[in-house]
């Protein structure tokens, strides 16, 4: 193999390890934070790319344009969801671990109802648009100009976020929930606030990630699911709540998928995923990079 | 326990009748009704009293209509039932022993992780070793042994889950559902009565498949490990109440009803009706459909007026200031 190709595969990954890790992101966001298991992220990847898919065909409004908004849509859907919900389930659960297990089952019926609104009103076909599809030649490989747009972009919002949650007072607040949820709110750090929002900012990366797919990939209504188990695999990799660890899981499953891929063959990816992904749940349950 | 034996009893008797009057479609309705009890009596047997939430159901079944498949023509009905029900307590057996020590959440993704790993295996097999897509199974047996055959099962299970609940075993299930490391402390060998409990619930599911791998003479490693399965079974024993002996039993008739008649029609409502009723069993009712009372009506109606109350008197508040 020369050098080109070698780039060419190690680079693809990576642009698929993108995406992952900004789903992961967002699910461990709200599995971190507030012990939700949210099942269902991937279906609200979904309703963003295809809210991206509707503007863009019906009313010719650029993908680009759109990132804010299915951010905004789905951040405020991620609010209700939490109002009407998870509030009510904090605070009739007698304890986390009941909690995370009736959490997990309401994201299971979230999954359903989504996922099936969406194939009532969109149709179980696969859609797409073309947006830049232009190769652009890197240093002896060739990549198609949207799928470096989407590398860059979902490196910028993960990177957006690890910054928030490090630098600001907000961040600050979250990483000390993550750290010790009775004693946050005994220096007055305020709970009701904070969970919705990250809940909502959670749901809002997925729409992102599900804008930015739809500019490369067709899209269909079931596409979700298999981005939910990913999400699941990269933060088991990266350990639960560990932001930094999801950025870097996302990127190395991409990579090694495509590696995987590219010497066995394309139908043992499910098989080599979910192998990775019990492995190392049974071989390190918090985490490849975590020190305890 | 008397009660429950006769109520079975009687239950048992009716199903057992019919077959020689109901019309086909009847039929085939009940035998959905008692492969979704059967299932989520014995899921309930162990998830529900230890509280580990299992998804590896879709799993054993799958086990289960691939033995049956596989080995039909040679040992007979009842041999192809039997192995179903052995294979899945073996593979049962072996996976308890790698993950029941993980608790909840990690237990439910892991127990899902390694049915999805099983099925992607088998596709894999099937497509590169035997060069095959799925199964014909040509010799079946009658309808009404079908029929009989899961009847069994499912009363089997409802005995099994009665029984159970008063022997040593059960009452070391509950314990470990209630505190864990107590019931340990207490002499309880957590560990081998866990991975009984698990192979118990795997051994059901095995004889459910394969029982039920004949009424579909065709099948594929993506109809009999469908995840859907396992699902449904899961919020069957949720919603109808997973701790209670006769929870699962009333929700798999709901259920059953409710996926023929809508699923034809609507399939898509009937997936977000099963959505919505599992958010909204859980949140208000989340001893399932078996804890209902007179009282839980009257807690919803002081919920909806406080809610009610809160709604109106910022604004009746506003008006008397203004």
């Amino acid at each position: 193999m020369s050098l080109g190709s070698w780039l060419e595969l190690i680079a693809s990954g990576l642009i698929t390890g993108g995406v992952y890790a900004l789903v992961a992101l967002g699910l461990n966001l709200q599995y971190g934070l507030m012990r939700i298991l949210n099942i269902a992220h991937g279906e609200f990847l979904m309703v963003g790319a295809f809210l991206t898919w509707q503007a863009q065909t019906t009313l010719g409004i650029s993908p680009l344009l759109m990132l804010p908004v299915t951010f905004g849509a789905l951040m405020g859907l991620g609010l209700v969801i939490h109002r009407v919900v998870f509030r009510r389930l904090t605070r009739t659960s007698p304890n986390l671990d009941v909690f995370e297990a009736r959490g997990l089952m309401v994201a299971f019926g979230l999954m359903f109802l989504v996922q099936n609104f969406a194939q009532m009103i969109w149709g179980g076909d696969l859609r797409g648009y073309d947006y830049l599809t232009d190769p652009v030649a890197f240093g002896g490989a060739q990549f198609a100009g949207n799928k470096l747009l989407l590398f860059v972009l979902a490196l910028a919002f993960s990177a957006a976020l690890i910054v928030v949650l490090r630098k600001t007072l907000y961040g600050k607040g979250v990483r000390a929930l993550m750290q010790s949820p009775t004693g946050a709110q005994l220096v007055g750090i305020d709970t009701e606030r904070l969970h919705p929002l990250m809940f909502g900012i959670g749901l809002g990366l997925s729409g992102v990630a599900g804008c930015l797919l739809s500019m490369t990939y067709t899209i269909s209504p079931g596409m979700g699911e298999p981005y939910t188990v990913t999400a699941l695999i990269v933060i088991t990799l990266g350990g639960f709540g560990s932001m930094g660890g999801a950025l870097a899981g996302g990127l190395a499953l991409g990579v090694i998928e495509a590696l995987g891929m590219h010497f066995t063959n394309p139908s043992l990816k499910a098989l080599l995923s979910y192998g990775i992904f019990v492995a190392v749940l049974l071989w390190r349950p918090n985490g490849l990079f975590n020190k305890r | 326990m008397k009660r429950d034996l006769l109520v079975l009893f009687g239950l048992a008797g009716w199903a057992l009748a019919l077959p020689h009057y109901g019309s086909e479609f009847a039929v085939s309705m009940a035998l959905t009704c008692l492969m979704y009890a059967a299932l989520s009596s014995s899921w309930g047997l162990f998830c529900g009293t230890t509280r580990y939430l299992s998804l590896a159901t879709s799993a054993f079944f799958g086990i289960g209509a691939y033995t049956s498949a596989l080995w039909l023509e040679t040992t007979g009905w009842w041999g192809a039932i039997a192995l179903g029900a052995a294979m899945g307590a073996l593979v049962a057996v072996v996976m308890g022993a790698a993950v029941l020590h993980l608790r909840g959440t990690y237990f439910a993704v892991l127990t899902f992780g390694m049915t999805e790993l099983i099925r992607h295996a088998i596709t894999y097999w099937e497509k590169q070793v035997t060069g095959t897509v799925g199964r014909v199974l040509t010799v079946v047996p009658e309808r009404d042994t079908v029929y009989l055959t899961m009847l069994g099962l499912a009363v089997a299970a409802v005995l099994a889950s009665i029984v159970v609940r008063r022997s040593r075993f059960g009452l070391a299930m509950a314990g470990i559902g209630s505190d864990e490391q107590r019931a340990q402390t207490l002499g309880v060998n957590t560990r081998l009565v866990k991975i009984g409990g698990f192979a118990m619930t795997a051994a059901f599911a095995g004889a459910v498949g394969a029982a039920m791998s004949v009424r579909w003479t065709y099948i594929d490693p993506h109809t009999v490990f469908n995840p859907f399965i396992g699902f449904q079974t899961v919020l069957i024993a949720l919603i109808g109440g997973a701790a209670t002996l006769w929870g699962p039993l009333i929700a798999a008739v709901v259920f059953s009803l409710l996926a023929e008649t809508l699923r034809l029609q609507a399939p898509h409502v009937y997936m977000m009706a099963l959505g919505a009723l599992l958010i909204l069993s859980v949140l208000y009712l989340p001893g399932g459909l078996a804890s209902v009372r007179r009282a839980t009506f009257g807690q919803w109606r002081d919920d909806t007026r406080a809610w009610w109350r809160g709604l109106v008197s910022p604004a009746a508040k506003k008006k008397a200031t203004a």
